[in-house]
């Protein structure tokens, strides 16, 4: 985390190089430290990824798509989305910030609940219109479950490594996806994807595991990044 | 000086003093034992076991369908972790914020970085080493007949370094906690996603490797088996790939400024140049692929004329009453096509102008409009003196892979009607007579019922005719003959026959086939 980029918080009192304060007003100590916390864990330019996630979802969605990338494409850029959210898990601070503050788990909650939102708000409005296959609960329901996937990859692997679950995930879905023409096909709920948009096993499942990854990444947070590889 | 005890160096041994490991050496087993790599690989070769493993081995033991589908799928359960695991490697100076401090190194900043590259690749190539050999030692333990098929191989193999580049630059240039997902799932939409984007047998984007064969027509059973595997498509994407490979590595580790001496900045600059010149032809080049008649693709540029002979075997025959020989790399079919085709051949074996021989023949391979590619025998049904049926079997015609009992079905309702017909002349504008006789003989060998009419109308037709595919209609499959009830009278004609004895039968037809062929036999002439 950069300096500058604190030194300027919303509504807070920047100073300019002259050594005069451009506001008068601070901003309540709350806020300041609250988006204090978002930048540390990159939320702003998770919420760049996923706003870009829908502009190329938006875009691919004009091109003409056979019954495979029609099938697949909503999926690949739901894995995306969804895997910016744990990585807005790791902590640049550690140990300290741990013993040192005391809101922790409801910041961490608060943001990953908000940027599931804002992944799935995201990608719905980016099919409205359009040919989205499975529609907007295929969406909330592949959203959600890939995003408690990695948040619990988080949990036990660190956030840096945590996009590695939603990847494997994204392979197995579009596998599943396959095999619906090229059988035996996978039905299993934990592979939701492949499953139709009202099937409730699958929501059932997809939501289990958002509610477990919500869970542990509030409780616990993200693995510390200090015996992490590379 | 004379160090205190406590801070003297410990001395090297005479061993290690007289071979000392070279610094490149060093640094590269640091970057190996510090990789990304490893802790993902388990992850892809799990991935692999689950989606291509497990699929490859329930498919035919013939080396070209499992070397093509083990290279589509290899490629795109390694692509994302390669490529997302080379992103974090890329990014770890500017993560870690130790750029500015190893400027002041010893070794220039494009060796380190190289070595950080070499290591994930090598990580890599090993998980798909291991991944290639399960596969190719579990098809040696089945195949009948041929080899490996390395080209596939070489070409998965290759493709890791290149995917390793591709991450390895992304996370360099834009070092940040987002890189690696997003270069993974760029990767794999490229890699799987691409593939939509090719239109017939001629298209650049055959340049993927995770094409390993003309894409409408996928790994095909019928295919280099009689004739050899053309690698004119792997030479194309072994040349993309190294190209890729050598540009972006030299680009984004040699090019930049602090990178080395000036000497070595040149020497990248020449090497990304040669690079992109190399993918760029391939590219080019794959974009003159077409499909052969043999199913496979040739580029004009690369190709050996010595492909396109045939390959030299010996049949493997059934002891059914007319021996049913196939291609030795079908050996595994050969007791579903003799159970399937042993009682039509009970029933003609002897007859004059029965086929002495029913052999499994090649098929012939056409591109048509869009993704649609059709799939016929090579030459006349009959042919030579003595005749010899020439057989397609099911599973040359593409589509799905059948089971042994979806073979013998397959051929009982196809090939059985098409061989009796060959026998009674049974084609379009046949007598009555002829279609009564060739459904009493079907019926006596237990074809089913509802082969009768196809074989009746054009069983002869029915080898020859093209099967269509197409991606859209990939699975399905024509059926080729012409539908149709039998008359009611020349149904009853055939129960009557059907109900001979059957050396009553054959004695019938020794005495009268001539005439039958001849159409001169009239219904009612029917025992």
């Amino acid at each position: 985390m950069s300096s500058h980029r604190l030194a300027s918080p919303p509504g807070g009192t920047a100073v300019r190089p002259s050594g005069v304060p451009l506001r008068s007003r601070p901003a309540p100590a709350g806020t300041r430290l609250a988006w204090l916390y978002l930048v540390s864990r990159r939320v702003p330019a998770a919420a760049a990824v996923i706003a870009g996630c829908a502009a190329g979802l938006r875009i691919a969605l004009i091109a003409h798509w056979d019954a495979y990338g029609a099938l697949q494409l909503p999926l690949v850029f739901e894995t995306l989305a969804a895997a910016a959210v744990p990585a807005c898990s790791a902590s640049p601070f550690g140990e300290p910030e741990r013993v040192a503050v005391r809101r922790l788990p409801w910041l961490r909650l608060a943001t990953a609940l908000a940027l599931s939102a804002l992944a799935a708000g995201a990608l719905t409005a980016a099919g409205t219109g359009a040919q989205l296959s499975g529609g907007t609960l295929d969406v909330l329901r592949n959203v959600l479950g890939i995003v408690g996937l990695g948040l619990l990859c988080a949990a036990a692997v660190g956030a840096s490594l945590a996009w590695a679950g939603p990847t494997t995930y994204l392979l197995v879905g579009v596998y599943a996806l396959y095999t619906q023409w090229h059988g035996p096909a996978l039905t299993t709920p934990w592979v939701w994807p492949a499953r139709p948009p009202h099937d409730v096993g699958a929501a059932l499942y997809a939501g289990l595991v958002f509610v477990a990854g919500t869970a542990v990444i509030t409780v616990r947070g993200a693995r510390d990044p200090s015996g992490e590889r590379g | 000086m004379i160090a205190p005890q406590g801070l003297r160096a410990r001395q090297p041994s005479r061993g290690a003093r007289r071979w000392p490991a070279p610094a490149a050496a060093r640094l590269m087993r640091l970057e190996l034992r510090h990789n990304a790599m490893p802790w993902l690989l388990p992850l892809a070769i799990a991935l692999f076991g689950v989606l291509t493993y497990a699929k490859t081995l329930a498919m035919p033991p013939l080396w070209h369908v499992r070397a093509d589908y083990t290279q589509s799928g290899l490629v795109l359960d390694f692509a994302t972790s390669v490529a997302g695991a080379a992103a974090w490697m890329g990014s770890r100076e500017a993560r870690r914020r130790v750029t500015d401090l190893l400027e002041t190194v010893a070794r220039p900043r494009f060796t380190r970085l190289l070595a950080s590259w070499a290591a994930t690749s090598c990580w890599a190539v090993a998980g798909c080493v291991l991944c290639l050999a399960a596969v190719y030692w579990a098809t040696s333990l089945r195949a009948s007949w041929g080899g490996p098929l390395w080209w596939p191989a070489v070409v998965v193999v290759a493709s890791m370094p290149a995917f390793a580049a591709l991450g390895f630059g992304a996370g360099l240039l834009v070092p940040s906690r987002f890189t690696a997902p997003v270069v993974t799932i760029a990767a794999f939409f490229v890699v799987a996603l691409s593939t939509e984007l090719i239109v017939g047998s001629q298209s650049y984007w055959q340049i993927s490797p995770v094409v390993s064969a003309p894409w409408d027509v996928g790994a095909d059973p019928g295919v280099a088996t009689f004739y050899p595997y053309l690698p004119d498509l792997s030479i194309a994407q072994l040349m993309f790939l190294a190209g890729l490979t050598v540009a972006v590595v030299a680009a984004v580790t040699g090019l930049p400024r602090g990178s080395g001496p000036g000497g070595l900045r040149v020497a990248a600059a020449i090497a990304a140049t040669a690079g992109l010149l190399a993918s760029g032809t391939a590219v080019a080049l794959a974009g003159t692929g077409t499909l052969d008649a043999h199913g496979m693709i040739a580029i004009p540029a690369l190709h050996d004329a010595a492909g396109d002979r045939p390959l030299r075997f010996t049949p493997v025959c059934s002891r059914t009453a007319i021996p049913v020989c196939l291609n030795p790399a079908y050996e595994a079919y050969l007791p579903a096509a003799a159970s399937a085709l042993g009682p039509v051949l009970s029933e003609i074996a002897g007859l004059p102008g029965a086929p002495v021989r029913v052999v499994q023949a090649a098929a012939i391979y056409r591109q048509g409009p869009g993704n649609h590619v059709s799939i016929s025998l090579a030459g006349p049904v009959i042919s030579g003196r003595p005749p010899v049926y020439r057989l397609l079997l099911p599973d040359q015609l593409g589509g799905l892979q059948l089971s042994a009992g979806q073979l013998t079905a397959a051929l009982r309702s196809g090939a059985g009607p098409s061989i009796v017909a060959s026998v009674v002349d049974n084609g379009p504008g046949a007598s009555a007579a002829q279609r009564a006789v060739a459904a009493g003989l079907l019926l006596a060998a237990r074809v089913p019922y509802r082969s009768l009419a196809a074989g009746t109308v054009s069983g002869v037709v029915a080898q020859g005719t093209p099967v269509s595919r197409s991606v859209q209609s990939r699975g399905r499959r024509g059926a080729g003959a012409g539908q149709g009830l039998i008359p009611a009278p020349v149904f009853a004609a055939a129960l009557r026959f059907k109900a001979l004895p059957a050396s009553v039968r054959r004695a019938w037809l020794v005495r009268n086939l001539g005439a039958l062929r001849a159409g001169r036999i009239a219904l009612a002439r029917l025992p």
